[in-house]
């Protein structure tokens, strides 16, 4: 015998949902917030930046279909909004000022990201690559996506993607070298 | 100078950069300042409080009727032509009162010409005159 369905109120309808979205933004801000960081290197116009990313997600919320569908949905429209942005702003560099703040350094397998001056620098010069390669590093290092992962989301051939990461990762190698060489004299 | 990290490779594997961009956590309360402006978004939606607002609101609607908007179509392109048909008439008297002010001028010249002649015709008559009668100061009152 199945049991009446009880009736809910519209008000409890959207209080369900809201908690929901809410849960959503919960599950996601760490993801959102740090790919505009990384890109935009810019604690608060990151905040503003994924806080438009959830707005934009809320207006679309009946067209997902899976947690997954959600999460790259987050990832593309964030790379977009990060590129937008850029362009609105054209930031020509990022002193080591205005570079984000790093958590507490984790020990690394190698012990090398445990050095705060080396993420410090990494950071920096990742926020001064230009924007495709930027994101593509970003995308790769911090979301642990693949190529093929990065060429859907922004739209662009795997192979594209998989020469913007040799040649960037090529450059970041030489320019931390040279750091290290010119701190060592 | 004191090496700055202890490495022997001037390099950095992918694990540092993996570190170096790990996620960072979001700002404390974010999702509830992302609720917030969703809140403040769906109030400004559902009631455009504003008189001013609403009153352009309801003109835009006004003007988004097809009937007004052909209506108004229709006037702005019989004002044109109203337009267009009153210049060319402006023109047209213009012209005319141009022409007018030429012929006036031809006939003025026209009669000083025939005036000048009349006189210097009248002139010889009377001293034509006064040599038929002999005096010569006839003549010459003639010619004067």
């Amino acid at each position: 015998m199945s049991a009446m369905a009880e009736p809910v109120a519209a008000g409890e309808v959207a209080e369900i949902a809201e908690s929901g979205f809410a849960n959503l933004v919960r599950r996601h801000q760490s993801m959102v917030f740090s790919i505009a960081l990384h890109f935009l290197a810019d604690r608060p116009a990151a905040e503003e930046l994924a806080q438009d990313v959830f707005l934009q997600l809320h207006a679309n919320l009946t067209a997902f279909k899976s947690e997954d569908h959600v999460k790259f949905w987050l990832r593309k429209v964030t790379a977009h909004r990060c590129i937008d942005h850029r362009r609105r702003r054209k930031l020509l560099q990022v002193s080591l000022d205005e570079a984000p703040e790093m958590a507490a350094p984790e020990n690394g397998a190698r012990g090398q990201a445990a050095d705060p001056f080396l993420a410090r620098r990494l950071v920096q010069l990742v926020a001064s690559l230009p924007e495709k390669p930027r994101l593509i590093v970003i995308l790769h290092f911090q979301e642990d996506m693949t190529a093929a992962e990065i060429a859907e989301t922004l739209t662009m051939p795997v192979a594209t993607v998989k020469s913007h990461l040799r040649r960037t990762l090529g450059m970041l190698r030489e320019k931390v070298s040279r750091t290290i060489g010119e701190a060592n004299l | 100078m004191t090496l700055i990290f202890d490495q022997k490779n001037d390099d950095f594997d992918d694990e540092a950069l993996k570190q170096a961009l790990r996620r960072q956590s979001a700002p404390e309360g974010f999702a509830e300042r992302v609720l917030l402006r969703l809140d403040e978004r769906n109030l400004a939606k559902s009631s455009p409080s504003q008189s001013d607002t609403s009153s352009h609101a309801s003109w835009r609607a006004f003007f988004t009727l097809p009937l007004v908007r052909w209506a108004a179509v229709a006037a702005v392109a019989a004002a044109m032509v109203v337009g267009v048909a009153e210049e060319l008439h402006y023109r047209n008297l213009q012209r005319e009162h141009a022409q007018g002010e030429a012929a006036k001028q031809r006939l003025m010249l026209a009669l000083h010409i025939a005036g000048s002649k009349l006189q210097l015709a009248r002139s010889r008559v009377n001293r034509a005159g006064a040599t038929a009668s002999g005096s010569p100061a006839h003549a010459e009152q003639a010619d004067n």
